[in-house]
């Protein structure tokens, strides 16, 4: 799994060394600009062409009153939504993975993105739009969250295979209710249903609630980095540690259901970036927290931001749902990644 | 192209009617190019598609439908009868219970493992796929032959044909208007130049701006609206009466369709299903681009 | 200096009778050994000590303040386990592992220093692990990963130590070391509470024993008067030859 290569890890400090904020602050400077030449890139490209210019001169304050709307109104807070929906994700699935200490988790297979597709589908069904479809995404993720822990939970106390295993077996019954729904779905809704469920951003109104509750969550995180750290290597070796384990537990997964529910919230099930890019920043970068989160923030923000871009542009006008993309980008970036690494 | 378009229709006419001169069978050529014949005048019919049902009444064939599809709301006395399913999962043994001697289907709404199945069973099967009015007026007339109300269908079918032909003439010389029509919101769909809506779009002297795209029902961003800045809007919507798509493109000021408040709302079930009643939806539609020319 | 006191202390291992209340102090400058048969519930006590799991009955005082009242944290700053099983979370490399043993005294905000950085190569240097820095965990011997930990623990540095078969896993000359190094903490003021196998190593490096028994029952004392052959054969149900070599008793198992 791991590259053993010490180059690939924190670089070795050394006694009398300088301290980790070197270690950590070149890889997320290095991220931070991938994310912001990412944004330029999205806001620079869409089903109508402005050349770069036009785009500089949208945002001094001139350009025309179509390439304004165009690009303030549509590709900017698209590309802000996309941002904020994959560092939502990335995080999310970060957090889980350190919570169950499995790298296998992630929202979509422990079944919160199910719930969550499940209430948006419902929403849909009872021909509700807009913010109601929102909501009842976001009552879905909560209730599906509070399914799984208290199954999982039981009689006793959960370990993590056990709430890994029942996270799958309720994600396939969300699977199921989401066909059967379909299934009895009036065709017209058809469409309108299968892009929500493939993932798309044009479903995004506003950026702002992603982007707040990301760089909330980011802020709360901040102070517990090397706590997190130290409950990666399981939950007797963290107390004995000196860390409170079940309140920083609770704050993990009710903070990863809360990403969770926003992202879904905001641009439907866009799967594997949770899983994808915390497993390839781990391979890269080593498995410190302090940099593996912030750097999840902003390599799932880059990600969907690219793959909407793609998903926008390749065959425009036509649209493409963006988990088609991320899905077909990021699996075989990750099986070479995980194949290299042996 | 209008008049090569009633040429070829003129024709299918002729060979879907000249077999009757001749034999005892009734038998029309379908949308799939076969042949099919019956040995007399179907009686107990089975509509596949909610459009099928609307043109077996509009035949005059409505008293002998004994199977219809969910959705199959119009005429109002076809939801009385007998549902076997949705077009895309029929209910095999209900339709095959109900002993159709005439089953009416929809070459891309059914799945074909459905009804090769039923020609399989030996049960007689009359595809439709309208694309054009021509081909609405003609499905009106094969079907009447099919259940022997040739009177009533080829009135309607013929009231239709000059319909449609009122409207060609009326604005055929109407200075062009850019038009986008949405089929959908969420996500945002529209039609290219293949489909039937698209030839409303031009009988009422408008220009689908979406015409060229490859796909029959492409879906596309706002942003190539705004773009393609059509002078007029026509949205379906999730019911007959909500109009609420239209005013999300109120938002954006630099669309001449905005501007001009050129933001018209056509009830879907008069447009969408290639059915007689198009020719009301084509009216009103053309009555929206008249006012939309008016305002300019 | 710290010192860990057992008031009345009843461990709760789950469907075993309450047997006999452990009353005893572990105090600077002791290194206590816990010898007892498979599921005498060495490690559940040495977990119990560390606040890792309530007892059933009974009482821990840490200086004088019952365990259950403080925070992990401050509890932390005056104690430590090393682990008999560890838990192979997520990859790390042994650098990384050594450090986390100063997570207790540093706040929420602060990095590893420099300082912490050394006392951590110090540690590894001291367990013969050093040159294994940059290696991931996950990739040494069972041997290597006991030093490991031990070496987490001596980053660490609490005041008790409470440790679960330190000398699990190693060869001859790194059981003598890790032996004389937690004696040398003891030396210098720690108190080392820690679970053995071996009965010779006991005899060799405690000088205070506490017996479990599989039914509960427990006896305690310094190592000369609980060292008793008899003693010995009932605990682990195991005839045994004694014998003297350079003034300490050793115990070799008899063939029946």
């Amino acid at each position: 799994m791991h590259d053993a290569e010490p180059s690939n890890h924190s670089a070795a400090p050394r006694p009398g060394h300088t301290s980790f904020s070197r270690q950590i602050g070149i890889p997320l400077l290095t991220l931070s600009l991938a994310a912001l030449m990412a944004m330029i890139f999205s806001i620079a490209h869409g089903s109508s062409s402005i050349p770069l210019q036009d785009v500089i001169a949208v945002f001094t304050g001139q350009g025309s009153d179509l390439q304004r709307t165009l690009i303030l109104e549509l590709r900017l807070p698209r590309t802000l939504s996309a941002f904020a929906t994959g560092g939502l994700l990335a995080l999310a699935g970060a957090l889980m993975q350190i919570l169950l200490r499995n790298p296998l988790a992630d929202p979509y297979i422990l079944g919160i993105s199910g719930g969550a597709a499940v209430g948006a589908l419902t929403a849909m069904l009872a021909g509700l739009g807009g913010f109601l479809i929102s909501g009842s995404a976001l009552i879905g993720a909560l209730s599906a969250t509070l399914l799984v822990f208290g199954l999982a939970h039981g009689t006793g106390s959960w370990t993590p295979s056990r709430l890994l295993l029942t996270g799958v077996v309720v994600a396939s019954g969300w699977g199921a209710v989401i066909t059967l729904m379909l299934a009895l779905s009036p065709p017209q809704r058809l469409p309108g249903m299968l892009y929500w469920l493939m993932g798309d951003l044009s479903y995004a109104r506003t950026p702002w609630p992603a982007l707040i509750i990301l760089l909330m969550v980011c802020l709360v995180l901040t102070p517990f980095g090397r706590s997190l750290n130290v409950l990666a290597r399981g939950p007797l070796q963290a107390a004995a540690l000196g860390v409170a384990v079940k309140p920083m537990e609770a704050l993990i997964y009710i903070l990863a259901s809360l990403l969770t529910a926003v992202a879904v919230t905001t641009a439907g099930s866009v799967g594997f970036v949770g899983l994808i890019v915390p497993h390839m920043l781990r391979l890269m970068l080593g498995n410190d927290q302090r940099l593996i989160l912030p750097a999840c923030v902003l390599a799932g923000g880059t990600l969907l931001t690219l793959a909407d871009t793609l998903a926008r542009t390749i065959i425009a006008p036509e649209q493409l749902p963006v988990g088609v993309l991320t899905a077909l980008l990021g699996v075989p970036t990750f099986l070479f990644l995980l194949y290299r690494s042996r | 192209m209008p008049h090569l378009r009633q040429l070829c229709s003129a024709a299918l006419l002729l060979t879907g009617l000249i077999p009757f001169a001749w034999a005892d069978a009734l038998c029309v050529l379908d949308d799939k190019g076969r042949q099919v014949c019956l040995d007399q005048p179907a009686q107990r019919i089975a509509a596949l598609s909610p459009g099928a049902t609307e043109l077996v009444y509009a035949a005059g064939a409505g008293d002998q439908v004994v199977a219809v599809v969910a959705y199959s709301d119009y005429p109002p006395e076809a939801r009385q009868v007998t549902s076997v399913g949705s077009h895309t999962r029929v209910d095999m043994e209900t339709l095959i219970a109900l002993q159709p001697d005439l089953v009416i289907g929809w070459v891309t709404g059914n799945p074909v493992e459905q009804t090769e199945r039923l020609e399989e069973l030996g049960l007689p099967i009359f595809y439709l796929e309208p694309r054009t009015f021509e081909d609405v007026s003609t499905a009106i007339e094969r079907m009447a032959h099919l259940a022997g109300t040739d009177t009533d269908g080829l009135a309607v079918a013929e009231d239709f044909r000059q319909g449609i032909d009122t409207l060609r003439q009326r604005y055929q010389d109407s200075s062009p208007i850019s038009v986008f029509y949405q089929v959908w919101k969420e996500p945002l769909m529209t039609v290219n130049g293949d489909h039937l809506i698209h030839q409303v779009i031009e009988l009422c002297g408008g220009e689908n701006v979406f015409a060229d795209l490859p796909r029959l029902i492409p879906r596309i961003d706002v942003e190539s609206v705004l773009t393609a800045n059509p002078e007029a809007i026509l949205a379906g919507g999730m019911g007959e009466e909500n109009k609420e798509w239209l005013t999300d493109w109120t938002h954006y000021s630099s669309l001449q369709a905005t501007q001009q408040s050129n933001l018209f709302f056509i009830p879907p079930s008069l447009i969408q299903r290639p059915t007689p009643r198009m020719l009301a939806g084509a009216q009103l539609f053309c009555e929206k681009l008249e006012i939309a020319r008016a305002r300019r | 200096m710290s010192c860990l006191e057992l008031k009345d202390l009843i461990i709760d291992v789950p469907a075993r009778a309450d047997g006999r209340a452990i009353s005893l102090s572990v105090e600077p400058g002791q290194v206590w050994g816990v010898l007892g048969p498979n599921g005498a519930g060495k490690t559940t006590l040495l977990h119990t000590l560390a606040g890792l799991r309530p007892p059933r009955s009974g009482q821990i005082l840490l200086n004088d303040e019952p365990l259950a009242s403080l925070k992990r944290r401050a509890i932390a700053q005056h104690l430590g386990l090393v682990f008999q099983e560890r838990q192979d979370g997520f990859p790390a490399t042994v650098r990384e592992t050594a450090l986390i043993g100063r997570h207790p005294f540093l706040s929420a905000w602060q990095m590893e220093g420099a300082e912490d950085i050394n006392q951590a190569e110090a540690a590894l240097a001291a367990l013969d692990v050093a040159h294994l820095g940059d290696r991931l965990v996950s990739t040494l011997s069972g041997g290597e990963r006991q030093r490991v930990a031990i070496a987490t623990l001596l980053t660490q540095a609490p005041e008790i130590w409470l440790a679960d078969e330190p000398t699990n896993h190693l060869d001859l000359h790194h059981q003598v070391a890790v032996l004389e190094l937690l004696s040398r903490q003891a030396a210098a003021g720690k108190a080392v509470f820690m679970c053995l196998h071996d009965l010779n190593l006991a005899a060799r490096w405690c000088d205070r024993i506490l017996l479990l028994y599989p039914d509960g029952e427990a006896c305690w004392g310094d190592t000369r008067s609980m060292l008793i052959p008899s003693a010995l054969e009932k605990l682990y149900n195991q005839r045994l030859i004694t014998t003297m070599i350079d003034g300490t008793p050793i115990f070799i198992p008899a063939r029946d």
